[in-house]
């Protein structure tokens, strides 16, 4: 009561119209509580429930009590070849189409970011692969890449090259994921790095070409220091989308040949989907979850390092 | 500066409220959820179907299907609509499509909550086992018993698509529950160019294989063999299996329920290499992710000598529209030829086709017009109207009919077939044994894996599969 008489005295008159009993504070927090009820029932209780859920045997299936099975979900996750085997197919396929992402939608940014006339124009029609759905992407390219009656092999058979399976081979299965990732998402990096260009002072470059510094060393002094924190930041959030593909996997090649195009997001969908191993999905995915946070946070201490520096 | 002093003073008690509040509503959505979960233990297996139809609803209903997006689901909607409606016109039916490789997951996600857009799902015959289970479909026997001339049946027939536990190959368990009933009819055609190799089909596997290899090296660009070699849905695992049995192989024991030593026997391993090196080396580059629509394709297009699929997806090979080879219906029929299978060591073939399986979770109104439903449909008459509308019936007097036997040129391969089918295991782990067989025939296909190594491990994984029902964690991996 105190401090309510306190708060009263110390705060300037409600404006007409508005309750008495309302505080500055209650209208703040009754503005926020159903922003903040949405995020405690949409994110942060499946979280909390997918951490308990993970400790038990429980089956979504099959209803039934879910018993407890301590750590069993996750020493079985981790000592799994099979989940080795996706663990280094996502690897290769983070590394592959980030690494190919950043040099072809950095080398695209420096190229627009030099044109003077065109830019917008140019930056548009770039954008246009990262607007499509994955799903339609992933459909469109399938079709492309079909041996027998996709227009990729009948461009190559027109310049007398032969037939190259794509989608079927263990090799080009892969490489076509990361192709057809690369093609959706360098818009992406090509964008921020635009961004990071276009932010660069001009007039180091016109001090620099007073001291008649080379194109390579404007570059590699200039343009590249100044914009790698941001290009930084755009592989961090590249790199989390693709360890966690699913979409193109599961249009383009649904995990084949075989299962060597398994994502670990692919394999938790079959866990958690085909056997119904509630329990064991939610720890799969409460690891993968712990993997890009601790990556992440190593990520970004470097980063931070880099602008102290 | 007071404002600060101010929210010092107030913070503690507040945080601590504010912090008890929202602990508070966080348990509470556990316990609610939990509390739901705790219910579901009680209805572990699946409820009872009325003996008798209850009185049905004048009002206006919709009677909702899930299957997967194929011709026979807008023919099973609009034969329906056309005729079911005439007994009950204030019903209207709506078959819902999905993919084929979301079939399952759309009908058993809507299970796992515990509430279903859909009154009947329509349910490949290996997935009664897990819907059983699980509790989530009617246990049909009593309403069977009372309603359906059981006798007017193949008995293999009524027991492969709702009966549990599984039936053995060729026979029905009497005393054994029935939890749906046919629907569609199926399994796999062989579909020769008679202009290429002539009218009368090959007879034995072996020789399948020869007049292929003969039917490619005379016509470049015509590849010998099509066939499901995917690793989505049951694509590649119904090939071997298929191959497996013509071999003389077992998929499984399933009284002591052995696959390791079982599936990989002499005989599996001869039905693997003939598959791989023998069959696969007569496909089309690329292939190796074909289905159901590719293989019609290639065949349309004139693009195989012998290819086989399933033959309710066979129609529209007789559309002049998508095909090239002949302007008219008669003009593709003058090419194509369809056949049962041939055979080898026996003469199995793979059951295809789906039963009617009643959703424990839909209303009580729509539970009873799904009976009502089932019980019309499995009247002699309308299986004969079902059969020239397209469908492939399960009536043993509707697949002699004329109606059935001259609604389609493979429709003879079905009648013949009926007595050769076999089916795959029945089990509440059927999912991802099919997943196992599909990925690793896939890989064994596509080069990624030796077929012999590829066969041990789906023995093994599959066997570790239906072992781990006792294990601690890490179930589903």
């Amino acid at each position: 009561m105190t401090d309510d008489a306190g708060q009263v005295a110390a705060t300037p008159p409600p404006a007409p119209g508005r309750s008495r009993r309302l505080s500055d504070r209650g209208l703040a927090v009754a503005f926020i509580s159903p922003a903040l009820l949405l995020l405690l029932a949409m994110s942060v209780f499946p979280l909390l429930w997918a951490l308990y859920l993970s400790f038990t045997d429980y089956s979504a299936t099959r209803g039934g009590r879910a018993y407890f099975v301590g750590f069993g979900n996750y020493t079985a996750i981790l000592t799994s070849a099979q989940v080795h085997q996706r663990a280094l197919t996502t690897l290769i396929y983070v590394v592959g189409a980030v690494t190919l992402q950043t040099v072809l939608g950095f080398t695209i940014a420096y190229l627009i970011s030099r044109r003077t006339r065109g830019r917008g124009l140019l930056t548009t029609l770039f954008l246009v692969p990262m607007m499509l759905s994955p799903v339609v992407v992933g459909l469109f390219w399938r079709f492309m890449l079909d041996a027998q009656f996709g227009v990729v092999n009948s461009m190559l058979g027109s310049i007398g090259l032969g037939q190259v399976e794509w989608l079927t081979r263990q090799r080009t299965a892969l490489i076509s994921l990361i192709v057809v990732d690369t093609w959706q998402w360098t818009p992406f990096i090509m964008l921020i790095a635009l961004a990071g260009l276009t932010a660069v002072p001009k007039y180091l470059y016109e001090a620099a070409s007073i001291d008649r510094a080379s194109e390579w060393f404007r570059f590699r002094t200039i343009t590249l220091p100044l914009v790698w924190p941001l290009l930084l930041i755009a592989v961090l959030f590249r790199a989390i989308e693709a360890f966690r593909l699913f979409d193109l996997v599961y249009i383009l090649t649904n995990g084949g040949p075989g299962v060597s195009t398994e994502t670990l997001s692919f394999h938790v969908y079959k866990v958690a989907f085909l056997g119904f191993n509630t329990g064991t999905a939610s720890a799969y995915g409460i690891l993968m979850v712990l993997v890009v946070i601790v990556l992440s946070q190593i990520y970004l201490r470097y980063l931070n390092r880099l602008k102290e520096g | 500066m007071r404002h600060s002093q101010r929210m010092d003073r107030l913070s503690a008690p507040r945080r601590k409220v504010q912090l008890a509040t929202a602990a508070m509503l966080l348990m509470a959505t556990t316990v609610a959820a939990c509390g739901d979960g705790g219910d579901d233990g009680a209805t572990a297996s699946a409820p009872k179907a009325p003996a008798t139809i209850p009185e049905l609803t004048k009002d206006p209903l919709t009677l909702s299907f899930i299957w997967f997006d194929w011709p026979p689901a807008k023919a099973l909607e609009d034969f329906a609509n056309a005729e079911y409606t005439k007994d009950r016109p204030n019903v209207t039916v709506k078959v819902n499509t999905v993919p084929n490789a979301n079939w399952h997951d759309a009908m058993f996600t809507q299970f796992a909550a515990r509430k279903t857009d859909f009154d009947i799902a329509i349910l490949d015959s290996q997935h009664i086992g897990e819907a059983v289970t699980n509790g989530n479909i009617l246990d049909i026997t009593d309403f069977v018993k009372n309603n359906i001339e059981v006798d007017a049946y193949n008995p293999y027939l009524l027991a492969a698509y709702g009966q549990f536990p599984q039936a053995e190959t060729g026979q029905r368990d009497e005393n054994a529950s029935l939890y749906g009933l046919p629907l569609l009819g199926d399994t796999w055609t062989m579909i020769y160019r008679k202009d290429l190799i002539g009218d009368k089909p090959p007879q034995t596997w072996d020789e399948m294989i020869s007049v292929a290899e003969k039917c490619q090296a005379d016509n470049p660009g015509v590849s010998g063999l099509a066939f499901h070699q995917a690793n989505g849905s049951d694509a590649a695992a119904v090939t071997y299996n298929t191959v497996n049995g013509v071999y003389g192989g077992n998929l499984w024991d399933p009284k002591t329920r052995k696959i390791d030593g079982v599936l990989n026997d002499a005989a599996g391993h001869e039905a693997m290499d003939v598959l791989v090196n023998k069959m696969k080396p007569l496909t089309a580059k690329g292939s190796g992710n074909w289905f159901i629509d590719e293989v019609n394709a290639a065949v349309a297009q004139g693009k195989a000598c012998i290819a086989f699929n399933w033959i309710a997806a066979s129609g529209g090979l007789l559309d002049p529209k998508e095909s090239t080879l002949g302007s008219t219906r008669e003009q593709i029929l003058d090419k194509l030829g369809f056949a049962t299978l041939p055979s080898q060591k026996t003469d199995l073939v793979p059951l295809g086709g789906m039963g009617m399986h009643v959703s424990a979770y839909s209303a009580e109104a729509n539970q009873v017009e799904a009976l009502n439903f089932m019980k019309w449909f499995q009247q002699a008459d309308v299986q004969k109207k079902w059969a020239a509308a397209g469908g492939v019936p399960s009536r043993t007097d509707a697949l002699s009919s004329p109606e059935f036997l001259n609604a389609g040129p493979f429709n003879q391969v079905y009648a013949d077939s009926v007595p050769r089918m076999r089916d795959m295991w029945n089990v509440p782990e059927y999912a991802r044994l099919v997943d196992i067989e599909n990925t690793n025939v896939n890989a064994a296909l596509n080069g990624a894996k030796n077929p012999k190594a590829a066969l041990d491990d789906i023995a093994k994984e599959q066997q570790s599969v239906l072992d781990s029902s006792g294990r601690k964690g890490g179930g589903g991996l």
